[in-house]
């Protein structure tokens, strides 16, 4: 299977508030993948369930239906083979920043001394450029700040998926740009594999080896997997100048005003996975998609 | 130690702690003579069983362990005892041994006692009330170590407390109200358990207090509405202001309300005007006057003169485990008891019992009170010597007149043998053992309150109290709940 | 806060004892009435000598301030001066002055009077001069010791039985019912009950601290824990710690605030009710102490105490207060 991390129909549904409806239905059927050590983004609406998705992968949630993979083992909780960059940073407020790094290192590594434990985690506050902020508390830290923290832990413990939900949500673009920076660089030290939720298409462009489109929900799935063909290391004041960013970008602009909504079965239009058969779903994961320059014809499954 | 063996008896081992019947020189009859009981064993036989029921009590406690220790004391072993029991018979032993030692010399049997104490360090209880003078003087004054003992006199906050202490085992004995010690062992208002009133540690010493706007309100007919306070249920204050107010025709249940107030309380509800009087111990009575919120309407002594009021109490169990212990501490008490009587030494007592760690109260109005010269709250100088007495001898007609009271307002319920109750729980025959005890070691200790039969007939505001007559006494009440 | 601030704050309260003082001085303030004497007629002094009296007795009397009706009473009582002075003196029989002398003796007592009574206790604070008269330290040992054993035991029930309580809703709505029927008990009820079963005062008066000081822990520990924010449960949980270890080292810091707080509210409970419980079992302790002075009715000593007692109680809220400063987190 060439997907290291995969989603196998997945459905998440919640009792409705309403009752004649029954329940209600954030997705279902919804399969996807992500390679090994490749960066990959999700972009939707609000309340498509990417966030879901993500909690799933971590082990926070479980699916209705489904079952979700990491290589071939099967996710059914939490573990230190998966780090989480959580949305509101989620640091524990009493320890100090390296405090809060060391805990997860020792969660990680419980053999090693405490010597050991503190060296590591220096090394990865120094990584995010944070080695002079070790000993103060996260709210004596700026947003950005106890972010970085936030992305250091989660590298420090060099778990095989890192998941990160919108990471950079709460910053201002400045230093969003910068953590985007340092974020690229550690990741492109290490092999893992990287799947982060956001709502940004430059940062998604600019980040990103593929990008997962998700329609609108209810009853969302991923309609396709883009993937970014503008070669590394990407500079962010000239990757605007490369021939495919405009299409690529286009074609993410036209899938979030348009097709999101047109592709959403609650819309009455057939979703992506149109041959599915109603009883027995089969395991079909988005189609690729790669926007080009002058032709932006899509080639499904094209060979790598 | 069993005290209960009679010494004279031949066929006990007086040595063996347990008093068991000696089997050694009782060996299996070997021919008919031994079956034939000889005129001296006869003799024995009807002389120990007369002193078994002889009006005299031998079966005192106090008085065996005195016979006890000087048949020790001739023979120096069990075999020579017998052998000269058997061999001269009881009666003639007795007689002979008695003409050469003073067998009422009850004193050897204290002296004996201080030899053998089982327990040195005792913790007593007390409440803070001039009552318990004895107790508390006789502390300050070194009455206990005179006597060899080591106490520590624990103030108490209430009677309620006090019980609950004594039956947790906390205090060895105790400062109680006459009533407690029957109450205890009859189990009303708490579990059951044996106490015992060993002695009055006073006699008089309670007053009826008024708030002072009822001034002119001296007739008890007015006092319809009215709210008492008294210390305890279970009390000769309760028992008294009952007994009076229903003389002047006021229902203590209908037309009046009594409240338990604890005495250190009393004063602070006066002043409040939560209650418009109280009969309650002083200093609390005098106490009332010196802080001018009230004034004493009647001492209790003109209601009933001498009546009992508080109690030395102590447990059964304390008895029979502590023999000893017990006539020395009877004894110790019994001697500040007489020696407070005498009025030359009220003062001394007045100023020792002054200080935080007794009464806390000032000299002045303990002085008042144990002198008997006082102010009344109304403008009078009274001169009462006998405002309080300390009378110890705990006449079983006190016992059975409580009973009656209690019966008499439904605290008892089921009908009881008064006389037999009272018997168990006021201790007179000891407790006269050990008077008489002291009078023959000194002569000049006097007591005046031992009376000639154990039930004397008693003038109780006016009306005679026989107690052999209780029901008769009872029903001749016109208020009463039974 | 700014230093300014804070001194101003001083300086206000301040100024606002000195007035309370002044106030109640000014009050409790009593002019001492001298006595003076009422020379008695020689019609008079016949009838007293006639009645029995001594020529020196009625003139010492007379200069004591008593009116002729007075020395007369005292005459028909047949006493000597020696007899009175036995029974405390003339002067304790309360008609001295004409009553004015007694108001000012058992009256509300002046603030003099009272720091007089604190300098006393104050100089010598460990004094001990038999089983009912122990210095104030002492006294404020015993209590101490007290509220510490029932606030202990307290809180090792109630903050694993709160951990219990917080971290499961079913356990949660199956305490509720006991908590809300015995937390509104007064502690004080229980006394007697305890008293009873346990049959040890000393033993009874801890339980009853015991029995105050949960609650407020209790439902504080539950509340605490049950609010720890979700995230920070996830991070545990993505890090794969134990219960155990997820409740020592996430549930527990979080909580800490929350919980100290309860036992600030438990501490001052227990310090009241100590003194509350001391009263009616007595022995020793500060609310003994209370007792006895309210039993020799010793208002400057009680309102000694009072002051103590609220000191001490200002303390344990601080000492209590910087446990919270310490363990608290701004998010």
């Amino acid at each position: 299977m060439k997907y290291y991390v995969r989603a196998e129909l997945l459905k998440k549904s919640f009792p409705s508030h309403d009752r004649s409806s029954g329940e209600y239905v954030v997705f279902e059927n919804l399969s996807l993948g992500l390679k090994k050590g490749e960066f990959t983004t999700c972009i939707g609406h609000s309340g498509c369930g990417k966030s879901t998705i993500l909690n799933i992968f971590a082990g926070l949630e479980k699916p209705t239906q489904g079952g979700s993979f990491v290589g071939n083992r099967s996710i059914d909780r939490p573990g230190l083979d998966r780090a989480v960059v959580f949305q509101n940073h989620s640091l524990l407020p009493w320890l100090s920043t390296l405090k809060n790094v060391m805990f997860a290192v020792r969660a990680r590594w419980p053999e090693w001394s405490g010597a050991e434990v503190e060296k590591h985690s220096r090394r990865y506050l120094k990584l995010v450029g944070l080695e002079g902020s070790v000993s103060r508390k996260p709210f004596q830290l700026s947003g950005g700040m106890r972010q970085r923290v936030g992305i250091a832990r989660a590298f420090a413990i060099k778990a095989d998926l890192l998941l990160m939900d919108e990471p950079f949500g709460a910053l201002d673009a400045l230093t969003r740009g910068v953590i985007q920076d340092e974020l690229i660089r550690l990741w492109s030290k290490t092999d893992q594999t990287v799947f982060m939720i956001t709502h940004d298409i430059d940062e998604a462009i600019l980040l990103s080896d593929r990008i997962l489109l998700m329609t609108n929900g209810p009853k969302a799935t991923v309609a396709e997997s883009v993937v970014i063909d503008i070669p590394r290391p990407r500079d962010r004041a000239t990757i605007i100048h490369h021939p495919n960013y405009y299409p690529i970008r286009n074609h993410l602009v036209e899938f979030l005003v348009k097709r999101s909504k047109q592709l959403s079965p609650e819309a009455g239009t057939d979703s992506c996975s149109a041959d599915q058969v109603k009883d027995k779903p089969s395991l079909i994961f988005p189609p690729e998609v790669r926007p080009q320059q002058e032709t932006t014809t899509s080639v499904p499954e094209a060979a790598h | 130690m069993n005290l209960t063996n009679d010494p004279f008896d031949p066929n006990i081992d007086l040595w063996n702690e347990c008093g068991e019947r000696s089997q050694s020189e009782e060996a299996a009859p070997t021919s008919i003579a031994d079956f034939v009981i000889s005129p001296k064993e006869k003799e024995t036989q009807a002389f120990l069983s007369k002193r078994k029921f002889a009006t005299g009590d031998p079966g005192s406690v106090t008085q065996r362990a005195l016979e006890n220790s000087v048949m020790k004391g001739i023979f120096g072993d069990d075999l020579s005892r017998r052998r000269f029991l058997k061999a001269v018979g009881a009666s003639t032993a007795y007689t002979a041994i008695s003409s050469l030692i003073p067998f009422h010399s009850l004193q050897a049997m204290v002296d004996d006692a201080m030899k053998k104490i089982e327990k040195k360090d005792l913790k007593i209880g007390f409440v803070p009330i001039t009552c318990a003078t004895p107790i508390i003087g006789g502390h300050a004054l070194d009455f206990f170590k005179k006597y060899g003992l080591n106490v520590d006199i624990i103030k108490t906050a209430g009677w309620a407390v006090a019980r609950d202490k004594c039956m947790n085992g906390e205090y060895d004995a105790s400062h109680l109200l006459a009533p407690m010690p029957a109450a205890m062992s009859l189990g009303l208002g708490s579990a059951s358990q044996d106490w015992r009133m060993v002695t009055n540690v006073n006699t008089n010493g309670q007053a009826i207090v008024l708030a002072n706007k009822h001034k002119d309100k001296n007739d008890p007919k007015l006092w319809k509405g009215f709210k008492f306070g008294v210390p305890f249920e279970y009390s000769m204050h309760n028992l008294l202001l009952r007994l009076y107010v229903a003389e002047h025709g006021i229902d203590p249940d209908k037309d009046i309300q009594i409240r338990v107030i604890p005495p250190p309380e009393m004063v602070a509800n006066l002043r409040a005007e939560n209650v418009d009087g109280y009969l309650a111990p002083d200093p609390f009575n005098q106490r009332a006057v010196y802080d001018g919120v009230g004034f004493i309407h009647k001492l209790t002594k003109d209601i009933w003169d001498q009546h009992p009021c508080c109690c030395f109490g102590i447990s059964q169990k304390f008895i029979d485990e502590n023999p000893n212990t017990f006539i020395v501490l009877l004894t110790a008490i019994l001697d500040a008891t007489n020696t407070v009587e005498l009025r030359q030494n009220r003062v001394a007592f007045a100023e020792a019992m002054s200080p935080r760690n007794y009464l806390n109260q000032p000299s002045a109005v303990l002085k008042q009170i144990l002198t008997g010269i006082y102010p009344d709250g109304l403008g009078n100088i009274k001169n009462v010597p006998d405002r309080i007495s300390f009378m110890p001898y705990p006449a079983q007609s006190m016992g059975v007149w409580i009973l009656s009271q209690m019966k008499r307002w439904g605290y008892i319920s089921k009908d009881i043998d008064f006389k037999s109750a009272s018997d168990e729980i006021f201790l007179s025959t000891e407790t006269e053992s050990a008077m008489k005890a002291m009078s023959e070691k000194n002569r000049n200790v006097k007591w005046s309150d031992i009376p000639a039969s154990k039930y004397p007939v008693y003038d109780v505001y006016g009306k005679e109290f026989d107690p052999g007559k209780v029901i008769e006494y009872i029903d001749s009440f016109e208020i009463k709940r039974s | 806060m700014n230093v300014q601030f804070r001194l101003k704050a001083a300086v206000l309260s301040a100024l606002m004892f000195i007035v309370f003082v002044v106030l109640w001085h000014g009050l409790t303030f009593q002019q001492s009435h001298e006595t003076e004497g009422i020379p008695l007629t020689s019609e008079q002094s016949a009838l007293l000598k006639a009645s029995g009296m001594s020529e020196s007795d009625m003139q010492a009397y007379a200069a004591k301030g008593l009116v002729f009706e007075q020395i007369q009473q005292i005459a028909g009582l047949g006493l000597s001066s020696a007899d009175i002075d036995a029974a405390g003196g003339i002067e304790s029989f309360g008609f001295t002055t004409g009553g004015a002398a007694e108001e000012a003796k058992t009256g509300f007592p002046s603030p003099s009077l009272v720091w007089e009574e604190a300098y006393e206790q104050i100089r010598d604070p460990f004094y001990d001069k038999g089983p009912n008269d122990k210095g104030i330290g002492i006294q404020l040992k015993y209590s101490l010791l007290r509220v510490g054993a029932g606030f202990l035991l307290a809180v090792l029930v109630s903050i694993p039985a709160g951990f219990l309580i917080g971290m499961s809703p079913l356990v949660n709505l199956a305490f509720t019912p006991f908590v809300q029927i015995l937390k509104p008990i007064s502690p004080l009820a229980w006394l007697p009950v305890a008293l009873y079963i346990i049959k040890d005062s000393e033993k009874a008066s801890i339980f009853v601290i015991f029995v105050c000081s949960i609650w407020p822990m209790l439902l504080n520990t539950a509340f605490g824990v049950a609010s720890v924010k979700r995230d920070y449960i996830n991070i545990a949980r993505t890090l794969e710690l134990s219960k155990f270890r997820t409740a020592l080292t996430v549930i527990l810091p979080a909580a800490a605030p929350t919980i100290f707080t309860g036992m600030k509210i438990s501490i001052g409970i227990a310090w009241l009710v100590i003194v509350a419980a001391e009263m009616v079992i007595g022995g020793i302790g500060m609310g003994y102490f209370v007792w006895n002075e309210w039993n020799g009715l010793n208002l400057a000593s009680m309102i000694f105490a009072i002051f103590v007692i609220g000191i001490v109680g200002l303390l344990l809220d601080f000492v209590i207060g910087r446990l919270i400063a310490v363990t608290d987190y701004k998010e």
